[in-house]
């Protein structure tokens, strides 16, 4: 089982990041590398724009000073003010994260795994209504488990439909959620 | 002695079977959870928060504190095996706690956790009895103004003093209070943010960002990295769980200097027990440097024994200032706030005289709590880390069902999936980037007591900015957050240029 905390000292200590790997930034120094923190500016640039309009475009009738648009448009100025300084210390200090396995990757990230636990959420969700719960919920286990690195696809299957009908019997009948039984629903 | 008679009361409410089947799941949970690498106890209540709408308030508050301390347990012992911290308050119990697991006394470092977390965890419920109701009595005085400067404090303090970089905690925390925003404003009727929704009328939904944030990001993110970090290597703990009486001799006075530290931390909302934790490791560093046989670095007992009881005096004295002053440091704690609201209960002075029943069976539940986790963690410790073998693909597949699960039973939209999923996402951007997580949730939960209470005092000053400096209380408040501001920058300093571990 790998661990997903990186090893104990460096978590709270700034270092963890600065420690690049000396010996090899030579072969692959794109500019990027060590930026892609720059997408936490990006989200506040696309959060306060999202306040902006919303506070542009919001219907309000008479209201005494404090109005409903006072609170957000102050976050809506420090989200813009800190997407700036983020964005500042990124391009000054990029932040590389060590690679603690042995071998070299592009992205520090493991986008195949992140991609089947995301796409199988997204599946989920847009099909838990039409198919039931039982079935999107063990396509949703199914999903997860492979981007996570199991190797057994049949035995998996059969894993996550036993998963998913004993969480359905278990909520609906035990604890009367409301789950939706979906196209099993009709026939029995 | 009123207090004692309340809690007297509040244990033969709490001692019924029920409860405390209750208290014993939420000891299991919290534990199991710690155990696990990279789930915390704040995971596992962003969990079972959609869940516990079944259960009556007080059974869902007994469970979530069994779940917030067992957590802090089970934390300790993957510390000590695995060299693996499942949260921050936990690292500085692996420096010279793991080092006594290779020394072979894994069992011996184990029941020094227990014991050091029990003492402390017991020390502060004390504590929270007395003090609770005459913190609650003082802080029904309060007004809009105070409550600004309380909520303020709460949210620099998270988001400048625990995080290691200022701009990241203010980042997350202008998010946080931004998703509270949305929905219809409770002065003008206003709808904000919705851009004509129907879904969002009522705004985001507590636990649909709880889910998001604490647990399916945290599921993307071990994703992202799980094929590629090398495993850890455990160290079995076989041996005799029981301390000799040389060894409680010798940890004895760390566990009391340890207390001693952590107790306050709870009610200064610095942001849960991360700091009170390095503070007690390095007091007893230092007072180890000047004996005549310096044992730091060796597997000193006295490094572990106070980190672990710093840790669970901050958490007891925590649940004090969250019921008390209605004011969470840490994410956990937030949550267990949202749930409070969520049951239409407002934690702060008029919980103590509106619910006494609840507050009193709470609070004795606490120690309820503290002797079921001694008794399951002293003699099973070595059990525990049997969790390890479930296989990590099903144990997070299992975890993203109940994600979905939880959000999709108490909203019945796909809508709310959607969004779970979106802000799901930003979770796992933020921990790739370590922005802290806990300036968001309780920015999410602090903010529309921050924007009434802003907006009621300026409403009644006729705009004047002045009512938020006038009376003593935001004062003291506000000199007290420049106190905490001041020594922080003072310590990081002090970092950069003297490191030494």
């Amino acid at each position: 089982m790998s661990n997903p905390v990186p090893p104990p000292a460096p978590a709270t200590e700034p270092q963890r990041t600065e420690t690049a790997d000396a010996g090899q930034t030579s072969s692959r120094t794109s500019w990027w590398d060590g930026r892609s923190g720059l997408l936490l500016s990006l989200l506040m640039v696309l959060f306060s724009t999202y306040l902006l309009i919303g506070i542009l475009t919001m219907d309000v009738g008479e209201t005494d000073f404090p109005g409903p648009k006072f609170f957000p448009g102050i976050l809506m100025i420090a989200g813009y003010v800190l997407a700036v300084l983020l964005a500042l210390h990124y391009l000054r200090s990029p932040e590389r994260p060590q690679e603690t396995s042995a071998q070299q990757f592009r992205t520090f990230t493991d986008w195949t795994a992140v991609l089947w636990a995301v796409g199988g959420f997204l599946l989920f969700a847009l099909s838990l209504e039409r198919l039931g719960w039982i079935i999107a919920g063990a396509m949703l286990f199914w999903f997860v488990a492979r981007g996570f690195g199991s190797r057994r696809p049949l035995f998996d299957i059969s894993f996550a439909l036993l998963f998913s009908s004993a969480v359905y019997l278990a909520f609906t009948v035990g604890l009367g959620l409301n789950l939706p039984s979906g196209i099993l629903g009709g026939g029995f | 002695m009123d207090s004692l008679n309340l809690l007297a009361e509040g244990f033969s409410s709490a001692l019924t079977p029920m409860n405390l089947l209750w208290v014993l799941v939420g000891c299991l949970l919290g534990t199991a959870v710690g155990v696990l690498p990279g789930l915390g106890s704040s995971m596992a209540v962003a969990l079972l928060l959609p869940i516990t709408f079944a259960l009556d308030p007080t059974a869902a508050f007994i469970m979530f504190a069994g779940v917030y301390f067992g957590g802090m347990f089970g934390d300790s012992t993957m510390a000590i095996l695995m060299n693996t911290p499942g949260q921050a308050s936990a690292i500085a119990s692996t420096f010279e706690g793991h080092k006594m697991a290779k020394d072979g006394r894994a069992a011996q470092a184990l029941a020094t956790a227990a014991i050091g977390a029990f003492i402390g965890g017991m020390v502060a419920s004390v504590l929270v009895v007395f003090l609770a109701p005459a913190l609650a009595d003082f802080s029904a005085n309060f007004g809009p103004a105070e409550f600004f400067a309380l909520a303020l404090f709460a949210f620099v303090a998270t988001s400048s003093v625990v995080a290691d970089s200022a701009v990241k905690g203010l980042a997350a925390l202008v998010i946080g209070l931004g998703i509270a925003t949305v929905g219809i404003d409770p002065f003008s009727g206003a709808q904000r943010f919705s851009f004509g929704a129907p879904e969002m009328f009522d705004g985001i939904s507590l636990i649909t960002v709880t889910v998001a944030i604490l647990a399916l990001g945290e599921v993307f993110h071990i994703a992202s990295r799980i094929r590629r970090d090398p495993g850890g290597q455990r160290i079995s703990s076989a041996g005799r769980p029981f301390l000799s009486r040389a060894e409680l001799k010798e940890a004895a006075p760390a566990w009391a200097r340890g207390t001693a530290i952590g107790l306050p931390f709870g009610v200064i909302p610095a942001g849960g027990s991360e700091i009170p934790t390095f503070i007690s490791y390095d007091v007893e560093r230092r007072i180890d440097r000047r004996r005549k046989h310096p044992k730091f670095g060796k597997g000193a007992i006295r490094g572990l024994a106070a980190p672990e009881a710093a840790g669970n005096a901050t958490t007891g004295t925590a649940m004090g200032a969250l019921l008390a002053l209605g004011l969470p440091v840490s994410a956990t704690a937030a949550i267990m706030l949202a749930a409070f609201q969520q049951y239409g209960l407002q934690p702060g002075p008029l919980l103590f005289d509106r619910s006494p029943d609840l507050v009193w069976a709470l609070l004795a539940s606490f120690f309820i709590a503290m002797i079921v986790l001694l008794i399951i963690n002293l003699p099973f410790a070595g059990l525990w880390a049997k969790l390890l073998l479930i296989p990590a693909p099903y144990l997070y597949a299992g975890i993203t069902v109940f994600c979905g699960l939880g959000v999709y039973a108490t909203s019945g939209a796909v809508f709310d999936l959607l969004m779970l999923l979106g802000l799901g996402l930003v979770g796992f951007l933020m921990r790739r980037h370590g922005m802290p997580l806990a300036p968001l949730m309780i920015g999410v939960v602090l903010g529309p007591l921050a924007e009434t209470s802003m907006r009621d005092a300026l409403l009644s000053s006729n705009g004047n900015y002045s009512v938020f400096v006038t009376g003593p209380i935001p004062l003291v408040l506000y000199s007290l957050l420049f106190i905490v501001l001041a020594v922080t920058l003072r310590s990081k300093i002090v970092n950069r240029t003297r490191r030494d571990v």
